[in-house]
């Protein structure tokens, strides 16, 4: 693995933290790659450059502050990690592991009474129409989510577009739910 | 998503800029109490103000700047300290006195500026350091702080303050340059 040299971003940084604008471009193009590689060791891949983007944006945004007594591989590395326990707990909060996929298949009682499996028709059959009644980039959105895959958009913007179609199923769902 | 690496460039020059105005507003606005304490001394706030102001404007340039603007930032407030508090201790003190009316107030001024000017020829780089660049923002840096305090009694206390400063920092630099 390539690694950055320490007394190099030691000087870089301390010439950043002086006001020496010179010093941003060495320091960007050595810091990019780095903070990307870090990052994507903790991280899925859909995360990780996220990741690294806010850490390194940070770090220039906090390069005034910088103490040249501190090492700064090491104030650099606090950085991205604290983004990625960030983006960790975001995703523990946000429960993106799709359930596995026979995980409703497996809570199914082996033998159903006939009552039982009327049920499972119909709730099936509702999700289906719900599904329907939806826009079309919405139904495909939940498709994607509970595939585990993801649009070919930023993490972020998937995230949103998930919770607006889950807004959405729920609201027809009620709607659906309420008929008599 | 990738970003293209110029973009991300652009927006990270954007961030340290922003980060090192916030930096150096948030370290000039320090300067702030003494400001409002000169204006509450004074019997006519609008040129207390406006030099105030050139003040922090100036403080805050430096520090933004970096480098060789930054390094005259200290020195010069060190400098101006002087001349700032020594007639706002006479208006405390209770010694009201207008410009041109007695013989305290110039003097004061002159020999405030004067303190500060030895200090400022002490502390401040030397001339030939960054090309003078240090010196220069000490100075003007210097200047303004004591404006503060010396615009109290008019234009008469600046001027006082000026010649004073000049007078206490060119033999210091100059015994400097030459060693």
């Amino acid at each position: 693995m390539e690694r950055l040299p320490p007394p190099d971003l030691q000087r870089l940084m301390e010439r950043l933290a002086d006001g020496d604008r010179e010093a941003f471009r060495p320091l960007f193009e050595s810091l990019w790659p780095f903070l990307r590689r870090f990052t994507s060791r903790h991280l899925r891949p859909e995360e990780c450059e996220d990741a690294a983007q806010e850490a390194l944006l940070k770090i220039f945004r906090r390069a005034a502050e910088f103490e040249p007594s501190r090492p700064a591989l090491a104030w650099a590395l606090g950085i991205a990690a604290f983004e990625i326990r960030t983006a960790r707990r975001r995703r523990q909060r946000r429960r993106e592991e799709p359930p596995p996929e026979d995980a409703f298949e497996s809570q199914r009682h082996p033998d159903p009474t006939p009552e039982e499996a009327a049920l499972t028709r119909d709730l099936e059959a509702m999700l289906r129409e719900a599904l329907g009644a939806l826009r079309p980039e919405d139904a495909e959105t939940l498709r994607l989510f509970a595939r585990g895959e993801r649009a070919a958009v930023a993490a972020a913007t998937f995230r949103k577009r998930v919770e607006r179609a889950l807004r959405r199923l729920r609201a027809v769902w009620r709607t659906t739910d309420e008929r008599p | 998503m990738s970003v293209p690496d110029g973009a991300l460039a652009r927006r990270a020059k954007r961030a340290y800029e922003a980060g090192r105005l916030e930096a150096a507003v948030g370290r000039s606005l320090l300067l702030l109490p003494i400001v409002a304490l000169a204006l509450f001394c004074c019997s006519d706030p609008a040129r207390i103000l406006i030099s105030g102001l050139c003040l922090l404007a100036a403080v805050t340039f430096c520090l933004w700047r970096g480098q060789a603007y930054g390094r005259g930032v200290r020195p010069g407030l060190l400098a101006g300290i002087v001349p700032l508090a020594i007639p706002l201790a006479a208006q405390a003190g209770g010694h009201l006195c207008d410009a041109g009316r007695c013989l305290l107030v110039p003097s004061v001024c002159i020999l405030a500026g004067a303190a500060g000017g030895v200090a400022l020829g002490l502390l401040a780089p030397r001339p030939r350091d960054a090309h003078g660049i240090p010196l220069v923002s000490a100075s003007l840096i210097a200047g303004l702080a004591g404006s503060v305090g010396c615009l109290l009694y008019g234009l008469i206390g600046l001027g006082g303050m000026v010649l004073g400063l000049l007078a206490g920092a060119a033999p210091v630099l100059a015994a400097r340059q030459v060693r």
